[in-house]
């Protein structure tokens, strides 16, 4: 009986586990939400850390590749360490002479 | 059996907590001031197409800091490729400007210069895919699906304001809205100007089939992030469509709610269009 029970609720947790959070690499998750729209990639620069692209949005490293968005569960040390250092770039295209500045000048 | 059940719920309950932790995020807000700039900034500027998007890609592509002096070289030679549009493009924003400030938009003047434009860009594959080739072999791998990732985030930015967006839609975020912040537009006039916005831009339904501009997109992308590229097949011919629909949609838009625009709201406007007529001095390529 008890056998029985650990095992289900192993199985359940594991099952409720995967399904929800299917693993990329190591470290982090698929998100299917919550990751960065169109504009703000568009918009921001990405620190290159883990062989992609990753996007500090809504309080999260996101990054993109294997055809799927990616979250971590925990910061990487380096990403933590990045943002505290410089606050990832952003670039505005307001209208007027100069498009701007805040990465890199816009021309 | 009790340290199990209560081991079990714990289990439960964690990943519970982890779940809705991976899942509780923000809402996806992209109305944040560079978003909005880009949104507006795509409704403003046709001159060049997919080469347009990736040359802005370059602003905020984050490459290794070595390769900057030649990334901004390369950006520089697209950006004076597309030169001939922008100032068909400059030509097009100043009279729709003109006919803002004088409550009638010349709209015969306003097609000449479109066609101006759309010409201007023929010319724009031959210019550029040397220089395409030349930021290929200066990226990375990595870099290279930045860039694509970025290319596909201005298409899609692109086509939402410019296809997708519903004519005369009120919503936040939308072209009508946007103007409605910048000009301080009353209730009244809005419930004029949805209407008059869906009926004008009828003219444009079925105009732009976005599937060629897509496909373009991606054999861009497909292209880019392999071992061995080279543009000369790849870019596409689809500068005219996305500069003459993005173009012809502004052109409408102006053209639609001048007569309904107070003069001190005229003033206002025209003389936005006039700054975003001088958006992108020209520069010349190192």
């Amino acid at each position: 009986m008890t056998r029985m029970f650990a095992t289900l609720l192993g199985a359940l947790a594991l099952s409720a586990f995967t399904a929800c959070w299917p693993v990329g690499v190591a470290g982090d998750v698929v998100v299917d939400e919550g990751y960065p729209p169109a504009a703000y990639i568009a918009t921001s620069t990405p620190v290159y850390y883990g062989g992609y692209p990753n996007y500090w949005y809504g309080g999260r490293w996101y990054s993109r590749y294997g055809g799927g968005w990616h979250a971590y569960r925990e910061e990487p040390g380096y990403l933590h360490d990045y943002r505290y250092r410089a606050a990832p770039a952003r670039q505005y295209y307001g209208r007027g002479s100069v498009g701007v500045v805040y990465g890199r000048r816009h021309r | 059996m009790r340290t199990l059940k209560a081991t079990g719920i714990a289990l439960l309950t964690g990943v519970g907590l982890s779940l809705n932790a991976a899942h509780a995020d923000p809402p996806m807000d992209d109305d944040d001031a560079p978003s909005a700039e880009l949104r507006e900034h795509h409704r403003h500027h046709q001159h060049g197409g997919i080469t347009q998007f990736i040359e802005m890609s370059l602003d905020t592509l984050g490459e290794d800091e070595a390769k900057r002096p030649q990334v901004e070289k390369i950006q520089g030679e697209l950006h004076a490729c597309m030169e001939p549009m922008e100032e068909s493009e400059k030509a097009v924003l100043l009279t729709i400007a003109d006919g803002v400030a004088a409550g009638a938009v010349d709209g015969a003047k306003v097609n000449a210069g479109i066609a101006q434009l759309t010409a201007a860009g023929g010319g724009i594959h031959d210019c550029v895919w040397k220089s395409l080739n030349e930021l290929h072999a200066v990226l990375s791998p990595v870099e290279r699906a930045s860039l694509v990732d970025k290319v596909e985030a201005h298409w899609a930015v692109w086509k939402h304001v410019n296809h997708e967006a519903a004519p005369g839609g009120r919503e936040k975020g939308g072209r009508l809205a946007e103007l409605a912040r910048e000009l301080g537009l009353t209730p009244a006039q809005l419930d004029k100007m949805a209407p008059a916005l869906k009926t004008a831009l009828v003219s444009l339904e079925g105009k732009f089939d976005p599937e060629p501009v897509r496909a373009s997109v991606g054999a861009f992308g497909k292209a880019f992030i392999s071992d061995a590229f080279d543009a000369q097949p790849v870019t596409s011919n689809t500068t005219s469509a996305l500069t003459t629909h993005g173009t012809q949609r502004m052109a409408l838009f102006y053209e639609t709610l001048t007569p309904l625009l107070t003069p001190e709201q005229r003033v206002t406007l025209a003389s936005h269009l006039r700054q975003h007529a001088s958006h992108h001095p020209a520069v010349s390529a190192p």
